[in-house]
């Protein structure tokens, strides 16, 4: 299987940035992260301790809708609690957050969300690590969907997931917490304990914590594990980064 | 500041020279703090500042049918948010659709099957099967249920006039949209409006020659040779939900007056005029129809409130998910750390980071199983496959009273 391709630190105005391209789904997503910056409207904040996340969605071909406030609000509640809002520099300013579709199919009127919604957060995930902004750890998401005979597919491509009998959204922490939920359609909680489980193993593995605390990483099997990819992904960005100093050493 | 007042709250009535209200505006997450977890030695039972149990609902009540000029409509009120729905219901004709010709020409062979099956029961669950694509089809790609949400000014402090629909507004908006697609409630079958071509002269004769033929027809319905009935427009639903008070959970009271409102939506009777090339409604209200729809799905919604505020802020306090279950077991007779509280008002919702919103739905009128037709969490880790379960317990035992209520507005 095809895993998913990103790259961070790919626009030079904003403060972090980062794309992420699915091929089962087939959504591109392009997102970027000013923060902290000053908000002009939000002196008078209704939390003055810590930074205003917002979270700006951009569909690839019309406006934005009321699809998309749904969105960036579960988004935003998400990485509200994610984000270290209340590190020096942080509170009273805000985190923007600016995601963009740039390819995959468009999400009509009424149409739910959850098929980009991983891919969304994904994205906000990378390019929060691109900007350096203090989080208090990270996450791995996964959409699955549960056929009309009970089988469970990993990410569900558009006419699938229409066909599909349930839909489900999960994101854990790198720490082994559920953080997110989103689940549609006609089922029951024993086949949603079952995607639950099968989501956690896509997205964290079956890794073990070694003596040392590392996470030993075994094989990953037919589906590659999400945690492990945004791993390696930020690692190659800082082994390009640092490379003058590497290749110094 | 908040942890040395966080410490004295336990104690408020002697120590305090405010009155509680005061108390509750200044400190708020300390207040609802002492109602929930009470020194051990007052011996009072933990609570929440409104009186309730943390799984208890408010009181809830609904009306039906209590605006004239509109096809169904529904005032539902959980406490003090108040929700008002009117469904009024328009025509579509499919001539006005721009893709219809070609749509049906690619469908036709299976909508004639399918009027072929006419009322038909043998094959009751491979016709559902169909209609289900069917129905998606008709009424998701032609929008023919148009919910939307309003919080109007004065529902709530903070709502001001001249401005545009809030976020919460329009995610309310298409979460109901969303949750109607998805529930697949209306039927479109309901929603469309037929016409039989009558059967004219030239095909009589042919059909005395074929006595073969008569006979299989015999145990078709009669019109099933003739020419096949076609779809000549629709019922388009304009769902206004409008919450007139807003005191926390605006979805499961918009929800609730939403399905209150359908199940009160009557359509009149409707044909296709030949002569006037028109469609023509009947003024008799003993022709009109009530929709049909597809099960009861009931909101429940939740939030958590966690005892340290600022938890969440300190990364190297935050434990793994195993050592936090571990410690939680060992911490199970001491204090609790985090409530889960049903049907959040106000008050609550602003003290709560965590949400939680579960539909479920019984089958065979409450005595099937339970489904879950949509579950959804976030804003936190608190909740977790455990807390899931009970939370559906909650919103099953829910589905039980809420039915009970709507079934006698």
């Amino acid at each position: 299987m095809v895993g998913p391709t990103a790259s961070l630190s790919i626009l030079s105005r904003a403060d972090g940035s980062a794309s992420l391209k699915c091929p089962t789904t087939g959504y591109n997503v392009l997102g970027s992260v000013n923060a902290p910056i000053e908000l002009p409207a939000r002196r008078d904040a209704l939390k003055p301790e810590e930074a205003t996340v917002e979270v700006f969605v951009k569909p690839g071909n019309t406006t934005a809708g009321v699809g998309e406030r749904y969105v960036e609000g579960i988004l935003r509640s998400v990485l509200q609690k994610v984000i270290l809002g209340r590190e020096r520099g942080f509170p009273r300013r805000g985190v923007v957050i600016t995601l963009a579709i740039i390819g995959g199919d468009a999400v009509e009127r009424g149409d739910s969300y959850l098929n980009i919604l991983p891919t969304l957060l994904q994205v906000s995930l990378l390019a929060l690590l691109s900007a350096a902004v203090p989080m208090s750890m990270t996450f791995s998401t996964a959409l699955l969907g549960v056929t009309k005979s009970g089988d469970i597919i990993c990410n569900p491509s558009a006419a699938e997931a229409k066909a599909a009998s349930s839909l489900h959204v999960l994101a854990f922490s790198s720490k082994g917490h559920l953080l997110l939920d989103e689940s549609q359609g006609r089922f029951e909680f024993e086949q949603w304990e079952s995607v639950r489980e099968r989501a956690f193993s896509i997205c964290r593995g079956m890794a073990t914590p070694g003596a040392d605390g590392d996470v030993t990483m075994g094989d990953g099997g037919d589906e590659a594990r999400i945690n492990g990819f945004i791993c390696e992904t930020v690692e190659d960005h800082l082994h390009r980064d640092y490379s003058w100093k590497i290749d110094s050493a | 500041m908040a942890a040395p007042e966080a410490k004295v709250a336990p104690s408020i009535p002697p120590s305090l020279s405010l009155p509680p209200s005061q108390f509750a505006r200044l400190q708020p997450h300390a207040y609802l703090l002492a109602h929930l977890s009470p020194p051990p030695a007052s011996n009072q039972p933990s609570i929440r500042a409104n009186g309730r149990a943390p799984s208890q609902f408010r009181v809830t009540s609904a009306n039906a049918g209590s605006l004239t000029h509109t096809n169904g409509s529904a005032v539902v009120r959980i406490g003090d948010t108040a929700a008002v729905c009117g469904v009024r219901a328009e025509l579509l004709h499919t001539e006005d659709i721009a893709s219809w010709s070609v749509s049906q020409a690619s469908g036709s062979h299976k909508r004639r099957r399918l009027a072929d099956l006419g009322k038909k029961s043998a094959e009751e669950d491979e016709e559902d099967e169909e209609d289900d694509e069917e129905d998606r089809a008709h009424i998701e790609d032609l929008n023919l249920l148009v919910p939307n949400l309003s919080l109007s000014t004065g529902c709530a402090p903070g709502f001001i006039p001249g401005a545009p629909p809030s976020a919460l507004a329009q995610s309310l908006s298409h979460q109901i949209l969303s949750l109607l697609h998805s529930t697949r409630l209306v039927r479109a079958d309901d929603l469309r409006i037929w016409y039989q071509p009558p059967n004219l002269g030239p095909e009589e004769p042919e059909r005395h020659n074929e006595d073969e033929q008569m006979d299989m027809d015999a145990e078709h319905s009669p019109t099933s040779e003739s020419k096949p009935r076609e779809i000549k427009a629709f019922w388009v639903l304009y769902i206004d939900v409008m919450i007139i008070s807003l005191a926390g959970n605006p979805f499961d009271a918009a929800w609730a007056a939403v399905l209150a409102a359908l199940r009160d939506t009557k359509l009149p009777k409707a044909w296709w005029d030949v002569d006037n090339e028109t469609i023509l409604c009947s003024d008799n209200i003993s022709d009109a129809r009530k929709l049909c729809l597809r099960g009861l799905p009931v909101a429940s919604s939740f939030g958590v409130f966690e005892a340290d505020a600022a938890a969440g802020w300190r990364p190297n306090v935050i434990p793994d998910a195993e050592e936090q279950k571990a410690q939680d077991q060992k911490r199970k007779k001491g204090s609790q750390q985090s409530w889960i509280l049903a049907d959040p008002d106000g008050y609550e919702e602003g003290l709560s980071q965590e949400r939680a919103c579960i539909v479920v739905d019984k089958e065979q009128g409450g005595k099937g199983k339970t489904v879950i037709m949509k579950m959804e969490k976030h804003g936190g880790w608190t909740v977790d496959t455990e807390e899931l379960r009970q939370l559906v317990d909650i919103s099953a035992r829910r589905w039980d009273e809420m039915k009970r209520m709507l079934d006698q507005c």
